[in-house]
């Protein structure tokens, strides 16, 4: 049965994250704050030396206690206000009392199209 | 979508997304395997109580591989993963000969789901590291691999733990693919 939004927000946590060098599949950063509880803002400090991966993986640890048809993850990368980058990812359906992980990897864009990383400031 | 990106899309014309999907029993090892692959730590590995996704996208191509749980609370989720499979990997415990008959019989009705229909299969005997392990391929006469006619199929002995085998299993699923 579809569960009705605020049971699937109820029974919907983040576990953890994590940020590997997908080359040597170290982890270079984690949390496990529950950066799901809305209405407050998060902060992650990763460290700078990130920049310098070729490829990077981020993992993501989520529970749920209901069961989802329709689950998708968004992102949008802003900058100064403005959208920078914008993605989502669909995983379907989500089982209930399940625990999941969804891990992407990401190659670095060449370095002409990267933004310096003192732009950032 | 924009009218942009349909544009860049037809333009480079192999916008090509890949989706395997990764089954079979308990503790067979799939996590492991998906693990290894990315030469991550697979001494924390705890059983799967819903799904691992792994996601690689590079410039024209996406792969996703989706490791579902395999314990028997999970099994009749599976069926909500099968559409737009591309390929199905199948891991087998090749020292866990008391479950060769659940395995075999979990398998045989995977390969008539409708929405698997002619999706290669890959056959994993994993954990060759083990004395008792069955080899491959009494692995594959147990679980009847040779009457498969309507799909291409392999069987490939690994050890996830040591690594062995599991690229060559790789090298199979890049060669089937790219014929498709």
């Amino acid at each position: 049965m579809p569960s009705k939004a605020e049971d699937i927000m109820k029974g919907f946590k983040l576990n953890w994250m994590n940020l590997r060098d997908a080359d040597s599949g170290r982890i270079l950063w984690q949390s496990s704050d529950d950066l799901s509880s809305p209405d407050k803002d998060h902060e992650a400090r990763v460290p700078k030396k990130i920049l310098k991966c070729k490829t990077v993986s981020r993992e993501i640890n989520f529970s749920s206690k209901e069961q989802m048809d329709k689950f998708r993850l968004e992102q949008k990368v802003y900058f100064k206000g403005k959208i920078l980058e914008e993605w989502y990812f669909e995983f379907g359906f989500v089982i209930p009392d399940s625990t999941n992980t969804w891990q992407s990897v990401i190659e670095a864009a060449p370095e002409s199209q990267m933004m310096p990383a003192n732009v950032l400031k | 979508m924009g009218l942009l990106d349909l544009l860049r899309k037809m333009k480079s014309g192999n916008d090509k997304e890949l989706r395997i999907l990764l089954l079979g029993l308990d503790n067979a090892g799939k996590t492991t395997i998906l693990k290894s692959l990315a030469s991550e730590d697979i001494s924390h590995i705890t059983p799967t109580q819903g799904f691992n996704i792994k996601s690689v996208q590079s410039p024209g191509f996406k792969l996703n591989v989706w490791d579902i749980g395999g314990q028997r609370r999970i099994r009749p989720y599976w069926k909500n993963y099968f559409e737009n499979t591309d390929l199905l990997i199948y891991v087998i415990d090749s020292a866990d000969q008391k479950r060769f008959e659940e395995t075999s019989l979990e398998l045989t009705e995977l390969l008539e789901e409708d929405k698997l229909m002619g999706a290669p299969l890959l056959v994993f005997a994993n954990k060759q590291d083990l004395l008792s392990a069955a080899p491959a391929d009494e692995v594959a006469k147990g679980l009847g691999l040779d009457a498969i006619r309507d799909r291409k199929w392999q069987i490939q002995a690994c050890s996830a733990l040591t690594n062995e085998g599991v690229k060559e299993g790789l090298d199979w699923i890049a060669k089937t693919c790219k014929k498709k």
